[in-house]
């Protein structure tokens, strides 16, 4: 298996960490910052701390770096999510949602 | 905020890996039969030629949801052309921006897309409505690998 691929552990390995949901959050509020300036977003963090973070999401796929001019970019990467949404979520939703609702009718009609 | 960076806000990238040869990622985006299928059945006209136009009509023919310019086509690895939302009149209102589309080839039968959007500096509704890249680039995934499109969003 290569590493590069969307593989559904590191997405999830990834996610499970709420510095990086953090980092994530950020960058969704604002896109392409450089490793200077998502420091700033994260004061409690290293230099070292913050890039070890972008790099497991970098490995996610979850964060994709693009270069312009001297500065790297940082990109929130939404594919990998969404993948996730629909193998994992979008897939169990309806029949949890039937679930729910026949357990409202079970309890209704038993009033 | 610099300049480098506002620049790059006003940018978004997408990308996935998908199992196909590059030859294949490129027909599917360039071959109208295929975009219809991962691109909400959009028609779409274009002999893919520099300066030519990529126009894009609704399912049935009546609209025109897309009328731009193939700014750089370099099969089967690069993509560029211009984007305005004609299907929305509040988008459409706003500056032209820019898709390009990239194509690299993996090792294990893979291939890497990077779709990035630019140019959307001035464009700050458009910015926000094309998030709805990763719908598009999940069931573009979905056709190459099982020939079927997703279900339509409710």
């Amino acid at each position: 298996m290569v590493l590069c691929v969307h593989d559904e552990d590191l997405v999830f390995k990834a996610l499970a960490d709420p510095t990086r949901r953090l980092l994530l959050d950020r960058l969704f509020e604002r896109d392409g910052m450089t490793l200077g300036e998502l420091e700033a977003e994260v004061p409690q963090l290293t230099r070292f701390g913050v890039m070890k973070h972008l790099r497991v999401l970098e490995e996610a796929g979850l964060v994709v770096t693009r270069k312009r001019g001297r500065h790297k970019h940082h990109y929130l990467n939404p594919v990998p999510i969404r993948l996730i949404y629909e193998r994992w979520i979008d897939k169990y939703r309806d029949r949890r949602a039937a679930a729910l609702l026949e357990l409202r009718d079970q309890l209704e009609g038993h009033r | 905020m610099t300049n480098a960076t506002q620049a790059a806000t006003a940018t978004q990238v997408y990308q996935l890996y998908i199992r196909a040869t590059q030859e294949e990622f490129w027909d599917a985006i360039t071959n109208p039969a295929i975009v219809a299928k991962f691109f909400f059945g959009a028609q779409v006209e274009s002999t893919y030629e520099v300066g030519s136009k990529l126009r894009s009509l609704s399912p049935n023919g009546s609209d025109m949801w897309g009328d731009n310019t193939i700014l750089e086509c370099d099969p089967p690895r690069r993509l560029v052309h211009t984007w305005r939302s004609l299907y929305d009149p509040v988008l459409a209102a706003e500056p032209e921006s820019r898709v390009t589309w990239e194509i690299e080839a993996q090792p294990g039968g893979l291939a890497k897309l990077t779709v990035v959007h630019d140019r959307l500096d001035s464009s700050p509704k458009t910015a926000a409505s094309v998030r709805g890249w990763s719908y598009i680039l999940s069931n573009l995934k979905t056709v190459l690998e099982t020939g079927q499109a997703l279900p339509p969003i409710m």
